[in-house]
């Protein structure tokens, strides 16, 4: 039964991966350079979720797989004034700008706050069956 | 006399359980304590190892109890505490959670919250399932010296 609590926290640590990631896509809504500095829109991140059969207690946990960035198209916003537009090709005078929808970002993140809550639920209930099984003893 | 009373009984043993647990408890307080600390590994006592090394020292007490000794004379007092400090002294339990260094390792993941909290619950849960069999096992034996149930 104290193996069940690592499935539980496995499942806290992946959702915790998971609302890191999408809190640093709202962060970066609006960046239009890179790490380096270079003129490049930010791509949102994706975490990808794995089973995890390798913890004892037979049900199996999930482990974060990788962190994927996304290849969607940047939205394109014209301002010819700006340093970063396109100089020359079919987006001439437009500044490429991450394409992230805030709403969506939020509902995922609803998601992982919600299922995060599920799994602390799951570990009270685990709690309180150890400690009804040594009201038996005592 | 109560030495003897209480080496029959699981009482030495769930009492190395309940040190190993509040020595664990410790070492996991101090890593949520340092959580934002720069550069600070966590660091944990296995849990795994500890239960061989009692495991060990039960097998190697029930070895020495059950080879014969010698009776106690009655107006022989020296002979009568050597004898008591070579049973304390050869009893393994005593000393499984003194030496507690060697198990203390340093788990290479950098801190995670989650893994430090539910680390202190399953350690709280094998503390309170030690204090629960003890205080069973004293009632038993106060059922028999009082001779009631």
């Amino acid at each position: 039964m104290f193996s069940s609590l690592d499935v539980s926290t496995s499942a806290l640590v992946a959702q915790r991966v998971r609302l890191n990631a999408i809190a640093g896509n709202l962060a970066n809504m609006s960046t239009t350079h890179n790490e380096a500095g270079e003129a490049e829109p930010y791509q949102a991140r994706f975490t990808v979720f794995e089973a995890d059969s390798s913890l004892p207690g037979g049900a199996p946990g999930v482990k974060v797989s990788s962190v994927g960035v996304s290849d969607a198209e940047p939205r394109w916003k014209y301002d010819p004034g700006h340093p970063d537009a396109m100089k020359e090709g079919p987006h001439q005078g437009y500044v490429a700008y991450p394409n992230i929808d805030m709403t969506t970002e939020f509902v995922d993140a609803l998601e992982a706050t919600r299922a995060y809550e599920a799994n602390i639920g799951v570990i009270e209930v685990t709690k309180s069956l150890a400690a009804q099984t040594l009201k038996i003893v005592a | 006399m109560l030495d003897s009373m209480f080496q029959s009984t699981t009482i030495p043993v769930l009492e190395q359980v309940m040190r190993f647990s509040q020595a664990r408890h410790n070492v996991l307080a101090g890593n949520i304590a340092n959580l934002d600390t720069p550069g600070y590994k966590s660091q944990d006592l296995s849990p795994e190892k500890f239960a061989q090394r009692l495991k060990a020292a039960i097998v190697a007490r029930d070895e020495f109890s059950s080879t014969p000794k010698e009776p106690l004379e009655a107006g022989d007092a020296s002979s009568a505490s050597e004898q008591r400090v070579q049973f304390a002294a050869a009893n393994p339990l005593s000393d499984v959670a003194d030496g507690l260094d060697d198990i203390l390792y340093h788990d290479e993941s950098t801190g995670s919250l989650e893994k430090q909290v539910s680390a202190i619950a399953k350690n709280q849960m094998q503390h309170n399932l030690a204090v629960s069999v003890l205080s069973s096992q004293f009632r038993l034996l106060q059922a028999a010296i009082s001779e009631r149930a």
